[in-house]
Order: structure tokens, then C-alpha cells, then sequence
């Protein structure tokens, strides 16, 4: 079994932009990456801070976001005004369980996934914590590739609002909810992009 | 190819080897994805992007949803989408979808084009550090099959009350979410790599 090595015993420090292995004696001199120029830090500074920040902003957003209407519609059957939650359980309703289903995943499992792996990811870092370091390396790649899946719901009303457009018949318009929606999935992927995951592994003594 | 990687997650230090087609290093210690076979040379990267720029004109000039009732019609494309949003201040939701949809894919279209155009003549293009770190930021925000599955996704939503078919540009859309996740996969790290390093 080979010995794993930490790119700090070995004089090594990584550009997380380019991918390029430098040596940390350059960094003395200049704090770039010789190859893409950008700068270079051991950790990212303020990741935890930022990733707080952004997470607390993220689950603010969510509670209008699902409280207040996301559509309006307005047509021969009357005006109605549609939430997040509601919009779900009238495809549950009508039969579509699989769409109801996609639609639950997208805009309220993925949110609250998220909100608790990175709440979990900084509770555990805060701690020094080596607990379930190889699980906690996971759970943060998953978060990071979930991150912008919660689009979707942002996408369909703009897509139904664009095509319900008959006077006679039916027409659907946009409403707060879903601004606020869409910054949930900002602050929660901007969060996660703050958030260093070598944080994980590095324990103090 | 550099020949030192350093796991991005865990900070592991590791001496590449050659990888061949398919392979994906792993870290030993976190499980990351460390490198994959890079596949694509310039020729091929240029075919890609040449791909993308022409399903995305398509996306953006071809309806990819459309209804007609009674003579009426309405067509949806991306454009039109990020249109129905703007709406007083809900117009920052029309922000983010023109960007997530919109204004990030077509500048990694071109800036790759531009860069892999010089490169296909062995040169390195004018701005090409600032470029590469600009398509490194700019890849998570790119939304493209967000939006095929959004299309869909409304196709069966308003199936139930209107006459809705699917025009060409959601084809379009299929495939250059296609297109964009293999050019993703050859992600800019990569890129780095067949840059000719002449000077800058």
C-alpha cells in the first residue's frame, strides 16, 4: 500500500482553475498560477463564511418562494393563482404521479437535500470532525452535481407563461413566487461553489 | 498532460499515467475524479462546437414548443421564455434564465470556437488564460439540459388541455445538451493541455 500524500508535505500547492501542480516555493514570489493566472490560496479564503452566508440566504428565499403564487392563470374556467406545492398536487391528482414526482424532486427535495448536506458539510468542518470523512466527500460531489436541477420549475412557468397566451381561452403570467425560486437556486449553488471540500479532510491536531 | 495531479477535494498528490479510452482516475482517498482519457484533439473539439453553434442557432430560430387552437397560435423557444418573465421586478427570473440558458451557452460557443480556430492553426488565441478561467467559472451555470427537461416537462403539463406539439428547436435542444455535456466532459482543465505553449 502505497502512502498517500498531501500536496502540502510535498511542496505542492493545486490551481483549482486550471488544474496545474505548482510549487509552493513560486508562491512566495508570485501568488498566480504561472499558467492561468489565477491566484492561487491553500484553502479558499472565507469558504466556510461564504458558504454560511449564501446557504442562509438560500433558505430565506425558499420560504416566499413557496408561499407565494408562482403562476397566474385566468381563462374560461376563472383565475387561479398556483403555488409551488399546489402545482404538484394537482399533477398528483390528475394521474401524472411521474410528473408530480420530477416536480417534487426538482423543487423540493433538491432545495432541502441541499440545505441539510452543506448545513451537515459546515456543522461537521466547524467540529473538526472525522467522521465519515469518505461519505462527507460524496455527499458534497452530489450536492455540487444536483445544484441546478431546481431550475426546472423557473423554466416550465416561463415556458407555459410564453405559449398561454389566448385571450379567449386561457392566459398564464408569472408571479413573485418564482423570482424567488430562482434565487433559491443562485444562493444554493453559489453556496455550494463557496464551499472548499478539502476542508473535510483537514484536521487539526 | 501534466504529469503531477492533485485530487481537487482532498488535496492527494498523485503521479499521472497514461489512461486510455474510457478510463477515469480515481482518488484513492476521496474517490474524485481525478483525470479522464482525453478523447478529443483539436479536430474533433472544433466539430463539437461547430455542432453546438448550429443546434443552438436552430434552438433560438426554430419554435420548440408550439399550440394552436382554433386558428390561434402561440410558439415558445428560449427566447421567448425568458421574455414571458419580464414582468416588474420578476424580471431578475428573466435575468437568470437568459443568462442560465440564453447569454452563458452561446459565449462557451464562442469563446471555444475561438480558441480552438487558433489552435486548429497551431497558434494560441489573443486572451486565450483569461478565456479558459472564464469557461472554467462559467460551467456550472450553464443550464441547457435544465431546459430540455423544462420543456418537457411542460409539453406534458399543457398536453392535458391544448393541442401542443414540439417543433425542431426542442430536437435542437436535445442535442446540444448533448453536445455541450461531452464538450463538458472534455472539461477546460483539458483544454489547457492541446494549447500549443507558445508565448503568450
Amino acid at each position: 500500500m502505497t502512502v498517500l500524500r498531501q500536496s502540502l508535505e510535498l511542496g505542492l500547492i493545486l490551481c483549482r482553475t486550471c488544474g496545474l501542480a505548482v510549487s509552493r516555493a513560486s508562491l512566495k514570489v508570485d501568488r498566480r498560477c504561472p499558467r492561468c493566472r489565477s491566484r492561487i490560496e491553500h484553502r479558499t479564503p472565507f469558504s466556510t463564511e461564504l458558504t454560511v452566508a449564501w446557504l442562509i440566504a438560500g433558505i430565506v428565499f425558499y420560504i416566499p418562494a413557496n408561499l407565494l403564487p408562482v403562476m397566474h392563470t385566468s381563462g374560461l374556467l376563472g383565475e387561479a393563482d398556483s403555488t409551488i406545492l399546489g402545482g404538484i398536487l394537482e399533477f398528483w391528482r390528475s394521474g401524472d404521479w411521474d410528473i408530480a414526482l420530477l416536480i417534487f424532486t426538482a423543487s423540493v427535495a433538491v432545495p432541502f437535500t441541499k440545505f441539510i448536506a452543506i448545513g451537515l458539510l459546515l456543522f461537521t468542518v466547524r467540529k473538526n470532525s472525522g467522521w465519515q470523512q469518505h461519505q462527507r466527500a460524496a455527499l458534497y460531489r452530489i450536492v455540487e452535481f444536483i445544484g441546478y436541477w431546481s431550475m426546472l420549475d423557473v423554466i416550465v412557468v416561463a415556458l407555459t407563461s410564453a405559449l398561454m397566451q389566448f385571450q379567449a381561452l386561457g392566459i398564464a403570467e408569472p408571479r413573485a413566487g418564482i423570482a424567488f425560486f430562482c434565487a433559491v437556486v443562485v444562493a444554493t449553488m453559489l453556496s455550494a461553489l463557496s464551499f472548499d471540500p478539502r476542508l473535510i479532510w483537514d484536521r487539526r491536531a | 498532460m501534466n504529469t503531477i495531479l492533485i485530487c481537487r477535494d482532498c488535496d492527494t498528490v498523485y503521479r499521472a499515467i497514461p489512461l486510455r479510452l474510457g478510463d477515469v482516475a480515481l482518488c484513492r482517498r476521496c474517490d474524485a475524479v481525478l483525470a479522464r482519457h482525453f478523447g478529443a484533439n483539436v479536430e474533433t473539439g472544433l466539430a463539437l462546437v461547430c455542432a453546438a453553434a448550429i443546434f443552438f442557432t436552430i434552438a433560438n430560430l426554430m419554435p420548440i414548443l408550439s399550440i394552436g387552437i382554433a386558428g390561434m397560435d402561440t410558439e415558445a423557444n428560449v427566447w421567448f421564455a425568458v421574455r414571458s418573465l419580464q414582468r416588474g421586478w420578476i424580471s431578475v427570473a428573466a435575468l437568470g434564465l437568459a443568462f442560465t440558458t440564453f447569454l452563458i451557452p452561446a459565449v462557451q460557443i464562442a469563446l471555444l470556437l475561438w480558441v480552438l480556430l487558433f489552435a486548429r492553426v497551431g497558434r494560441r488565441a489573443p486572451g486565450f488564460g483569461p478565456i479558459m478561467r472564464l469557461l472554467h467559472h462559467l460551467r456550472p451555470w450553464s443550464m441547457t439540459e435544465v431546459f430540455l427537461l423544462g420543456a418537457l416537462v411542460a409539453i406534458v403539463k399543457l398536453a392535458n388541455w391544448v393541442p401542443i406539439t414540439a417543433g425542431a428547436g426542442l430536437w435542437a435542444i436535445a442535442a446540444l445538451a448533448t453536445v455541450l455535456a461531452v464538450l463538458g466532459r472534455c472539461d477546460p482543465e483539458s483544454w489547457w493541455s492541446i494549447a500549443p505553449a507558445v508565448k503568450t
